[in-house]
């Protein structure tokens, strides 16, 4: 079945009125055959290329170098070219962008260069924000890569600083330890001689100081240890905890003459494997909390219990609860209480040594603090370290 | 990383002598394609791709090293040093034969005898020297090629239209043959048409054939004039040609006179 061409224009007049420019030429580029889209896009008759002029001679400086070190090369190679951009002179010296397509073919022996081409003017503007885009991109790419190196400089610089800090802050510790050891034994000596009253209220003064002093320094190790080192060190051994922890609170009591601490523990003989001096710290830091932030009048309350492989130390406090915006932060250090217009009583590294022991056990610490219940610290790690 | 993988190495022929076959600016080693293999019948041939055209290792491309001809003539050096035997006959294409001075310079003894098809140490007309070109010119140039960028990516790698006759390249090689990276190929511009090495092809002491394309709008006639004016042992030879890539369009004529010049001129050499 055949549909018949009734009106449509001969093969000349479609070449010559193609909507796009259609141009033969001959090996060299020079132009052999080209219709009137092309002569009209560029502004030259017919006269004026067919036989006179070759391609390449109707582009731009740019284009022609582009003819030579690439077009030529591949239509030689591979026999056809697509997509290529180059840009073209019209007679009045305006540059004319346009896609072209080539094929080089054979035809009774003699080489021939078929091209097809059209304007791409609209094309070129976008294709040119694009790459100005792409450019922009590229660029604020670069300056986030310098940033960030700067960055990482600052970041290495900053935990390098901190490190050297944090080693300053143990050995300075550590060399406290001595003279303070001497204050102490000193101290010690003269309670054996006759003293005024006054001189006895002095020295009572010495001694209460250097044991704070002592405490303190020892915190600072522990938290230099936890935090430079391998944790803190514990050594656990057989512990009676419900004697171990009530001896601690004998010797707290003594620490604290004028307030109540009560104890209390749910059974008789609760034995576990812990190191009991760490226990011991770990409660004193939690009962001078409780001295600090309780309300001053009612007893703090420590207990100790066990249940199902795990033991437990509770200490409580009546007063004002804990902010819930410090709760999580509460056991970092160099956290402490905001709210206290009263003298500030230690560097903020209790709770953390307390949480780092807890750790060291296998176990947690957990705060519960609301105004009704008031404050409670709860430490709890298995009874035995598993093997390993 | 290997200078095989680098530059994408090529070793074929086998023979007393090696030849080292360097492309210009556009395109790979296969701008040899119609050439080498008339040599490599008797000659240790040697192909390779620039860093950052053709198969050659993109990767490797170092903006600061490649930034400036010498990058390229250090990786010449190289090339030389594993894959040839004896001093070489050096065969560079436009900026390759510069490159291939350069390295020469660098190394002495390395390149026994240099053919340059279509070379031209500096593009810009200066004083007497007749370059072709205007600095104007030339910076109309490499600005018309980087925005040029459809120019050098999607259509470096064509697709075959109709049905083409006898296509000189093998199907395996139509997507890479000149296919380029935009951004290096615009750097590879600039290195290109804005080095002068005048200086360097002073310098060459041994046997050099120009072959000048009788009309070549890149490198042209007085340009090749200029070679043999300076080069102390230096023969030029016309090819009728129009156009920069002799060895493309007239491969028959660039193999007899690189042949003519194997025979005669460097006999002495071999390894």
């Amino acid at each position: 079945m055949s549909v018949e061409a009734v009106g449509i224009p001969d093969a000349e007049a479609l070449y010559q009125q193609a909507p796009c420019a259609l141009v033969l030429t001959n090996d060299k580029g020079l132009i052999l055959k080209v219709n009137q889209t092309f002569c009209h896009w560029l502004g030259y008759t017919h006269e004026q290329l067919v036989g006179v002029r070759k391609l390449q001679e109707l582009l731009t400086v740019g284009g022609r170098i582009f003819y030579q070190t690439h077009w030529m090369p591949l239509l030689v190679m591979q026999r056809s070219i697509t997509e290529v951009k180059l840009d073209f002179l019209t007679a009045d010296g305006k540059v004319t962008p346009m896609v072209l397509n080539a094929g080089r073919r054979e035809h009774q022996g003699q080489v021939f260069d078929e091209v097809s081409a059209f304007i791409v003017a609209d094309r070129i503007r976008f294709e040119q924000e694009l790459l100005q885009a792409k450019r922009q991109a590229e660029d604020a790419l670069q300056r986030h890569v310098v940033l960030e190196r700067e960055l990482n400089r600052q970041r290495e610089l900053a935990v390098d600083r901190a490190l050297f800090a944090e080693q300053m802050i143990g050995i300075v510790s550590h060399d406290l330890r001595n003279p303070l050891q001497v204050v102490s034994m000193a101290a010690q000596y003269l309670r054996s001689l006759d003293m005024t009253e006054r001189q006895s209220t002095m020295l009572s003064h010495i001694g209460e100081a250097t044991a704070r002093s002592q405490r303190l320094i020892n915190d600072l190790l522990d938290f230099t240890q936890a935090r430079i080192g391998q944790g803190l060190a514990v050594n656990r051994a057989p512990v009676q905890l419900d004697r171990a922890i009530a001896a601690a609170v004998g010797s707290l009591r003594l620490l604290y003459p004028h307030r109540d601490i009560v104890f209390s523990a749910s059974d008789e003989a609760l034995f576990c494997h812990a190191d009991a001096d760490r226990l011991a710290q770990l409660l004193g830091n939690l009962v001078a909390n409780a001295m600090t932030y309780g309300d001053g009048t009612s007893p703090v309350e420590v207990r100790v219990s066990a249940a199902q492989g795990t033991v437990e130390i509770a200490v409580h406090n009546v007063g004002e609860p804990i902010d819930e915006a410090e709760l999580g932060s509460i056991f970092s250090p160099m956290t402490r209480g905001s709210e206290l217009g009263r003298e500030v009583r230690s560097v903020g590294l209790g709770l953390f040594i307390v949480s780092e022991i807890a750790k060291a056990h296998g176990g947690v610490v957990e705060v519960v603090s609301s105004a009704l219940a008031g404050t409670t610290f709860t430490t709890r790690f298995p009874a035995y370290a598993s093997a390993g | 990383m290997s200078v095989q993988a680098r530059n994408n190495v090529v070793v074929k022929g086998q023979g007393p002598l090696t030849l080292v076959f360097a492309h210009g600016f556009g395109c790979d080693q296969n701008m040899w394609r119609l050439v080498e293999p008339a040599f490599a019948g008797r000659y240790r041939t040697v192909l390779f791709d620039m860093v950052g055209c053709g198969k050659s290792d993109v990767s490797a491309y170092d903006v600061e090293k490649y930034s400036t001809l010498a990058g390229y003539a250090r990786d010449i050096v190289e090339i030389i040093q594993e894959f040839g035997e004896g001093p070489v006959v050096f065969v560079g294409h436009s900026v390759g034969a510069m490159a291939g001075a350069m390295a020469a310079n660098l190394s002495p003894g390395l390149i026994g005898a240099h053919a340059m098809v279509g070379p031209s140490p500096s593009y810009i007309n200066d004083l007497d020297y007749p370059g072709g070109f205007t600095r104007e010119d030339i910076d109309a140039l490499l600005s018309t090629l980087e925005n040029n960028y459809l120019g050098w990516s999607s259509a470096m790698a064509p697709s075959i239209m109709g049905n083409p006759e006898k296509p000189e390249l093998g199907a395996e090689l139509t997507n890479s043959f000149c296919q380029t990276d935009p951004d290096i190929a615009k750097r590879f511009a600039r290195v290109t048409f804005l080095s002068d090495s005048r200086a360097d092809v002073r310098e060459l002491s041994g046997p050099v054939l120009v072959l000048q394309s009788s009309d070549d709008f890149i490198a042209p006639r007085a340009v090749g004039e200029y070679l043999t004016g300076v080069i102390a042992d230096c023969r030029m030879v016309v090819i009728e040609n129009e156009g920069h890539c002799p060895h493309l369009s007239q491969p028959a004529a660039c193999i007899d006179a690189i042949q003519t010049f194997l025979t005669h001129t460097c006999g002495h050499l071999s390894a």
